[in-house]
């Protein structure tokens, strides 16, 4: 009933998109790279849908709170706060070969330990399988942007990442679950990277960098 | 234990969140509304909270909304709490938030600073309501997803509030505050998930059972695979714990709660924190009494002896007043979560139903004593102009006696010293850590509660007692106004109160401790 190969090569498509969106030094090209995979995403979802209706609705909320609503805050705070990334902890060449390693681990490890982390029969098959491996493959890519980068910006769309990775994973773990529940997450969502970027402009205005070594006033 | 249907739940999450919505228009054209409307939400929330509990203590379940909405015994304690504390802060903020070295902070760098300040009060009366609102709701829900949606939307609801003073300091602590926590949240929406779709296909919806509903959900837990079920509890526990302020899941915590306004402190401390607690114990209970996940209840008890040691250590290490509240919330948190585990360690015995009632006990018993000492320190950031570190504070016990008295009593009642109400609790712990033969996590409690005695008396000496003659001769410090005294002293009071007389809280505990240690 799913188009199998259609599914897994949106899926590899998102991959990238995840690792663009981490590993580009340019802010608003990896505010670009995010809005691509949220579009992505909507496809997966889409092609997931032929088997389950609701997920139609879902498709149109992960089209508007992250397809439109988020890049557009990204892009709106990136044009106030400079295009240019606070210097990372890695740099170019190692990041991205750490990344692509932490890619490669992440599938292999949740694609055969599906066990662990399927509710049901179903979900640890099939496209199913494939889509849960992803996910947590873009959610562990997620994490290494929030926990490798300095700059402010980035590390929120770590979060978004992490986020769209929870959203997809849903499509596994809960395709039964109502769209209000739903949508209440993925608004959620959009109001914390609101708030966020809100925050981080506050301290680009006080400190003039949104690099968040420079965030030294607490530590202890 | 009896469903009542009730409209009380509902009408408790929609009054804080409708003046939440009124209030921003209302305050900002008119400056006295913001606080006078966040004192009518905090006083109709607590008149509501009072039949819950008395229904409760009757072993009435209140429900609501095809019961999306339950309020048991243990629910009504942390409304009762929550109700309390934003009643106390609300009528202590109308006075703090109108200190103008404060307000100076908020407006120092703006064109129009009446206009600026006006809009940041309108946003902080607002918001404390809608955290309020937030809070009843994680409290007050029976819907596993609806748990992550309220307890995130809590967070989003504070985050502002964190960032206040919109300085240096405050927006690096809302930066973390708000980032750490929605990590560590994610992780739990994992858990609520993946607990909902696992239960579904088991559960026995002939009997009117349904998957969504917490007070449903043990009815399939058994059937949930081990290593799948293991999964949740620590997505669960990673997840709740990062939001309870529980090591090493807590760094975030002292930089919020001390960068926040002291009656949002009050809040964040008193009863935050105790909400993510209480979200942990309902959903981890979930799987309980199963023997099989004796290891991970074992987990939770290593997990809050490490919190409570850390928290003291870095308590003793603090000059700054606040900080050092902070970390002490950090080391109690990790007392109630200590009685949380001994729940499941002891099952049905009583080293369980001790944990339980030791924690839920400290949770109130911390609730009312920290809100009082951030309140205190406040009190003193009013008098001093803005001074809160240890060092540059000194005897200010003759100029402030009140402010010191309350102190003292909360600062003792914290670290466990008869007769103040954190004795009992304490003393609850220590007796269920001994029946469970868990002497380690015994010593560990009583250990960290003489570091938290010399952190807390110490502070409390250099700042009100010593140098006394210095500190009178140029002095003009004096105590703050009444309005603050008022709920600061009656939050004081109740330490002594429930100290001398701990049978008080005994109705509402009991039935509360019961239901999630299994003995009925």
């Amino acid at each position: 009933m799913y188009n199998a190969r259609l599914i897994e090569t949106l899926s590899l498509v998102m991959i990238m998109t995840s690792v663009a969106a981490v590993e580009s030094r340019n802010l608003k090209r990896a505010a670009t790279a995010y809005c691509l995979q949220a579009l992505l995403i909507c496809g997966l979802i889409l092609a997931f849908a032929v088997g389950n209706p609701t997920l139609y609705v879902w498709a149109a909320v992960a089209l508007v709170t992250k397809g439109v609503i988020t890049p557009w805050l990204l892009l709106h705070y990136i044009a106030r706060t400079g295009e240019e990334e606070a210097r990372s902890i890695i740099g170019f060449g190692p990041s991205v070969l750490l990344a692509s390693a932490l890619l490669i681990a992440s599938y292999t490890v949740t694609h055969h330990y599906v066990h662990f982390l399927a509710p049901t029969a179903e979900a640890a098959q099939g496209v199913f399988r494939t889509n849960l491996a992803v996910s947590m493959t873009v959610f562990a890519l997620g994490l290494y942007g929030i926990l490798s980068r300095r700059d402010a910006i980035k590390t929120v769309i770590g979060l978004c990442l992490l986020e769209n990775a929870v959203h997809l994973s849903l499509v596994s773990l809960a395709p039964q679950m109502r769209e209000t529940a739903l949508i209440g997450i993925a608004t959620e969502v959009v109001i914390t990277v609101a708030m966020l970027l809100l925050v981080v402009a506050g301290i680009r205005e006080q400190i003039g960098t949104t690099d968040t070594y420079e965030l030294s006033e607490l530590h202890w | 234990m009896h469903d009542v249907q009730s409209i009380l739940p509902v009408l408790l999450c929609v009054i804080p969140a409708a003046m939440a919505v009124i209030t921003y228009p209302l305050a900002r054209a008119a400056r006295p509304l913001g606080p006078a409307l966040n004192l009518i939400g905090s006083a109709a929330v607590t008149a509501l909270a009072v039949p819950l509990v008395l229904g409760a203590v009757d072993g009435m379940v209140f429900v609501s909304l095809d019961r999306e909405l339950r309020v048991d015994a243990l629910s009504a304690l942390l409304v009762a709490a929550i109700a309390g504390i934003s009643l106390a802060a609300a009528l202590y903020a109308a006075p703090y938030m109108k200190l103008e070295s404060l307000l100076a902070r908020v407006s120092r760098s703006a064109q129009d600073e009446e206009g600026t300040t006006r809009r940041r009060l309108a946003t902080f009366y607002a918001l404390s309501q809608a955290f309020l609102a937030t809070m009843l709701w994680a409290v007050t829900t029976n819907n596993i997803i609806m748990l992550y949606v309220s307890v995130e939307a809590s967070t989003i609801a504070s985050g502002l509030l964190v960032a206040f003073y919109w300085d240096r300091r405050s927006l690096e602590a809302a930066y973390k505050y708000l980032l750490l926590l929605t990590v560590g949240i994610a992780f739990a929406l994992f858990g609520c998930v993946l607990l909902y779709a696992s239960a579904v296909p088991h559960i026995p919806t002939d009997a009117g059972l349904r998957g969504m509903l917490i007070s449903d959900l043990p009815a399939a837990a058994a059937q949930i695979p081990r290593g799948l079920a293991l999964a949740i509890l620590a997505f669960f526990i990673v997840g709740f714990g990062t939001k309870a302020g529980i090591a090493p899941f807590h760094p975030w915590l002292p930089d919020a709660h001390a960068e926040a306004p002291s009656p949002v402190s009050a809040l964040l401390s008193g009863v935050m924190i105790k909400m993510a607690i209480y979200a942990m114990a309902r959903t981890l209970g979930i799987f309980f009494p199963a023997a099989a996940y004796h290891p991970i209840a074992l987990f939770v008890v290593v997990l809050s002896a490490f919190t409570m040691l850390l928290g003291g250590v870095m308590c003793m290490a603090q000059d700054d007043l606040k900080r050092l509240l902070a970390y002490s919330s950090v080391s109690q948190m990790g007392y109630i979560a200590m009685g949380i585990g001994l729940i499941w360690i002891g099952f049905g015995t009583t080293a369980g139903y001790l944990g339980g009632y030791g924690g839920l006990f400290h949770l109130i018993n911390h609730a009312l004593a920290k809100a009082a000492l951030f309140l205190a320190v406040g009190a003193i950031i009013y008098s001093t102009g803005g001074a809160r570190r240890a060092s540059e504070l000194r005897g200010l016990a003759r100029r402030m006696p009140v402010t010191a008295v309350c102190f003292f009593v909360a600062a003792l009642a914290i670290a466990g010293m008869p007769p103040f109400n954190g004795f009992w609790s304490k003393l609850t712990l220590y007796l269920a850590a001994a029946q469970a033969h868990l002497w380690w996590a015994f010593g560990i409690a009583i250990a960290t509660s003489l570091l938290t005695l010399v952190a807390l008396v110490r502070a409390g000496y250099l700042v009100f007692w010593s140098d006394a003659e210095v500190a009178e001769a140029d002095s003009d410090v004096r105590d703050a106004p009444v309005a603050m005294l008022v709920p600061m002293g009656l939050l004081a009071a109740l330490c002594v109160g429930i100290g001398v007389y701990p049978q008080a809280l005994y109705p509402l505990l009991d039935p509360a401790a019961r239901a999630l240690a299994g003995i009925f």
